[in-house]
């Protein structure tokens, strides 16, 4: 007929509270950690989906180059265009200034992964071009 | 009751001998360590009336700390609403049995006498000087010299009763209320924190459930360690992507004199190549110092001068 004395079931509890204070501190501890790492994360993502759809979007930036490419004012520089699965090599024996400048306009300005260059001046008004990008 | 019978049971007094025991042992209560009342009321349940009992007693008792009890008389032709009424100190009967060499360790259970031997008729012999007798349906305790006809109590032979009470040994300490009402208030405690804990482990969960959900969301790969290796790369590449068109945006800025021309530009691996034909000697150097001006410090360049031939190599 022994009972337990109150005290320690006093204490037992109050030993239960102080335990389940601590593993709700910690919790919340990882709560904080885990909503800070979702902060990361998303950052993380949408820095790494804006660079791919920069850098790697293959249909999108195929289809720029198309553009540029088949503009009119480089029709006389008789530009060789070979596309590959990851590439495209851009060859030019021999064109003007202008057209240059045009063609060389619209890749600087926009994002395109020039992996290789090569503008040589042939004479006062004709240069060579050859040029690789990458996605 | 069956299960009392593998038990002794001893009849305990305030004259009782002390005694050697080291078994379990039923305890049969003396009228001389609690005081009964035998009432009628308009209740019709123990609980009910086990909460009247402090009042109905407040009158009789001396000074103390008391515990009640109550049951049913059970007696044939009793009344529903008829009750034995009891009140008693726990402290007062616990110290008893420590004088008479009784530990609670070795006791099974405690009754009152008037529960067990209320359908005696004669008078019981207790000791040489006590015997009880029922007067009037209640176990009285009695000088033996006022009784005759006294018989010996055969007290193993008893049928016990269900009106076990149960003695509140730390009672002096905190009362029962007050131990149920700070271990609710704990245990209420506990509970809130304890559903606070599951709550905020589930919104874990669901964050972490999220931030893996991103990733397929996204198209991207499945572990936070590719994914920042990938983040890497394009990093890297996007940061030599702007150097080659500043760097280049910074050659073709420089102004040139009349003979001299920029004949040959070259990107290739982790270089910028600049070929600048026609260049006197001395304006070589004007060349790369208006260069470094434009350029940050930290950028690595290499100069290389020859029959009017400048070369220009930036590190990307």
């Amino acid at each position: 007929m022994n009972q337990i004395n109150p005290i320690y079931l006093g204490l037992f509890l109050v030993v239960v509270l102080f335990l389940s204070v601590f593993k709700l501190d910690s919790q919340r501890i990882s709560l904080n950690e885990e909503r800070q790492n979702l902060k990361v994360t998303q950052k993380l993502v949408n820095e790494l989906v804006a660079l791919k759809d920069v850098y790697a979007n293959k249909i999108k930036i195929k289809k720029e180059l198309q553009r540029i490419l088949n503009n009119p004012v480089l029709k006389a520089s008789e530009i060789v265009k070979f596309f590959t699965n990851s590439s495209v090599k851009i060859n030019s024996k021999s064109m003007d200034f202008n057209a240059l400048n045009k063609l060389m306009g619209k890749i600087l300005n926009a994002s395109y992964n020039i992996t290789s260059l090569k503008i040589k001046r042939l004479s006062d008004t004709k240069v060579s071009l050859s040029m690789v990008i990458k996605w | 009751m069956i299960f009392n019978k593998k038990y002794n049971t001893i009849f305990l007094d305030i004259d009782s001998p002390v005694m050697e025991i080291d078994e379990k042992i039923n305890i049969i209560l003396s009228p001389s360590l609690y005081w009964v009342k035998k009432l009628t009321l308009l209740v019709k349940y123990v609980r009910d009336v086990k909460k009247l009992l402090p009042s109905i007693f407040e009158d009789y008792l001396p000074k103390g700390n008391y515990n009640y009890s109550a049951y049913k008389n059970e007696k044939v032709g009793a009344d529903d609403s008829d009750f034995f009424v009891f009140a008693y100190e726990d402290q007062k009967i616990i110290q008893l049995l420590a004088q008479k060499n009784i530990s609670m360790n070795n006791v099974a259970s405690i009754r009152f006498a008037q529960s067990e031997i209320y359908d005696f008729e004669n008078a019981y012999k207790i000791d040489e000087n006590k015997s009880i007798c029922i007067k009037d349906e209640i176990v009285v305790l009695l000088p033996s010299n006022l009784l005759q006809d006294r018989q010996e109590l055969d007290l193993q032979s008893l049928s016990l009763s269900k009106h076990k009470i149960t003695l509140q040994q730390f009672s002096h300490i905190v009362d029962t209320k007050s131990i149920f009402k700070i271990a609710s208030v704990l245990i209420i405690f506990i509970f809130l924190i304890l559903s606070e804990y599951f709550i905020t482990s589930q919104k874990t969960k669901d964050i972490t459930k999220l931030k893996d959900e991103l990733f397929i969301q996204n198209n991207l790969k499945s572990t936070m360690f590719q994914n920042k290796a990938m983040l890497k790369k394009y990093r890297t590449l996007n940061k030599k992507q702007i150097k080659i068109r500043k760097y280049t945006a910074q050659i073709l800025s420089i102004k040139l004199q009349k003979d001299e021309k920029l004949s040959l530009l070259v990107v290739k691996d982790k270089l910028l190549s600049a070929k600048f034909s026609g260049v006197k000697k001395g304006h070589d150097n004007f060349i790369e110092t208006k260069l470094k001006s434009v350029l940050n410090k930290n950028v690595k360049m290499k100069k290389t001068y020859k029959n009017e031939i400048l070369r220009l190599e930036i590190s990307l």
